[in-house]
């Protein structure tokens, strides 16, 4: 876990202080801060054995559902 | 639009280490078992059609990206809407081949590494090819994409000795049904995939090879996958073939006296890596044009990092990534690969003979 957020730390410190070096706009840092997130999230619940339901089994179970995949 | 220009030599390369990328661990042919031959050929005409339809886009619509084309031809925030779900399905991709890669690391070569850290690894290298610029990506592919057949050449040679010729008689043997589903599961999988090459086409010097480049490459590819199922099903029987997990693999462990595994490593790295960085320059460079953001490269790390999270969340073993690759991701493709390019081709036509007609009626 400690690990996860040491990774994510240093990625995001070493990104953001350029963006605010080069004054970059307000969206760039949105996207980059929900992109960030959305990977520590998971990366946190996957550390810490609680896997949640993933997009290949959302798919999956769609193209079931349809009728599709059997 | 970015400057950055590309010959048709390194677009050749970039689009054979693509269509080439993890087909060393998953070749959807294969489940056609002893005919997987036939798989292949009918696989690869349909799947030239099918580039066919890309660059026909493409040609149809010059020093366009896929983003630029989707808000020409549908307006601005249907395209936007679309162009979002291409920028899911690169990033998927992108996840996918990264954890082909680290399963395949990880069961053969390095087992007692966490394949986080393989995977990480690969990325930190990946990221820094696509911020480098399409020019850099194209000047790799010229200096590690010869390696490849050279390669394949070396192992199908050393093994020239102990072979059974005849293993993959008899031919049909459970009909056409299989063979043909292989073929469709090998258009989806790797040459529908190219459409991430709507992001790259645009920065092709002479546009004017489009066709030509697109052809030799899916040539190159099938003849390719015909030498490396031969050498395989002649040295391993079908039996065996149908058994291993990592074939190529396998084979290269019978020659003997001679130690090729790492060779299959490298090939493996060069493929998965050409189409690792192709889907997220491709995903990041659509990205940045649907937020109207300058630079991609501001976002290639974010984009980079959700997908080597995506890849280590999205299976939970070896066997649910085999069994999802053949089972699923041939129907899941079919939208992106098929429907919306196709519809695009259709739309493309139409804008392009509209102002002649006009001309002609006046």
């Amino acid at each position: 876990m400690a690990i996860v957020l040491a990774a994510f730390i240093i990625l995001s410190l070493y990104d953001l202080q350029r963006f605010i070096r080069k004054k970059e706009q307000a969206k760039v840092f949105v996207i980059y801060a929900s992109l960030m997130a959305a990977s520590l999230t998971v990366s946190l619940l996957l550390a810490a054995d609680k896997r949640p339901a993933s997009p290949a089994q959302l798919i999956e179970w769609i193209l079931k559902m349809i009728g599709v995949v059997k | 639009m970015e400057k950055a220009r590309i010959s048709s030599i390194q677009l050749f390369l970039l689009l054979t280490g693509f269509l080439y990328g993890s087909t060393v661990i998953i070749n959807p042919a294969l489940g056609a078992k002893n005919d997987a031959w036939l798989a292949i050929i009918l696989g690869g005409v349909g799947g030239a059609l099918l580039m066919g339809v890309y660059v026909s886009i493409a040609l149809l619509n010059p020093s366009r990206t896929l983003v630029e084309i989707l808000r020409d031809r549908s307006g601005k925030f249907v395209g936007n809407a679309v162009s979002i779900l291409y920028i899911w399905y690169f990033v998927h991709l992108a996840s996918l081949v990264f954890r082909n890669f680290g399963e395949f690391m990880v069961t053969v070569t390095f087992p007692e590494t966490p394949m986080i850290i393989v995977i990480g690894i690969f990325a930190v290298i990946l990221v820094y090819a696509v911020n480098s610029g399409v020019e850099v990506m194209g000047r790799l592919s010229e200096l590690f994409m010869p390696v490849v057949p050279v390669v394949v050449l070396i192992i199908s040679l050393s093994l020239i000795t102990t072979r059974d010729f005849t293993a993959f008689l008899p031919v049909l043997e459970n009909g056409m049904a299989p063979v043909l589903k292989a073929a469709f599961g090998f258009i989806t999988f790797p040459f529908g995939e190219t459409i991430a090459f709507l992001m790259l086409f645009p920065h092709l010097n002479q546009k004017g090879n489009l066709k030509k480049i697109a052809a030799l490459s899916a040539l190159f590819l099938v003849v390719l996958c015909l030498v490396i199922f031969m050498r395989d099903i002649s040295v391993l029987g079908s039996g065996l073939m149908q058994q291993a997990t990592f074939i190529p693999h396998l084979t290269s462990l019978l020659i003997p006296g001679l130690n090729v595994e790492p060779l299959v490593d490298i090939n493996l790295l060069i493929g998965g890596g050409t189409k690792i960085s192709v889907c997220i320059y491709a995903a990041v460079k659509a990205l940045s044009q649907v937020s109207g953001i300058g630079d991609y490269r501001k976002l290639t790390t974010a984009i980079t990092t959700f997908c080597v999270v995506l890849s280590i969340w999205v299976y939970e073993n070896v066997l649910e990534m085999l069994s999802w690759a053949e089972k699923v991701w041939p129907y899941y493709s079919i939208p992106f690969q098929m429907v919306i390019p196709l519809i695009l081709l259709f739309l493309s036509f139409k804008k392009r003979v509209k102002p002649s007609n006009v001309r002609n009626g006046s």
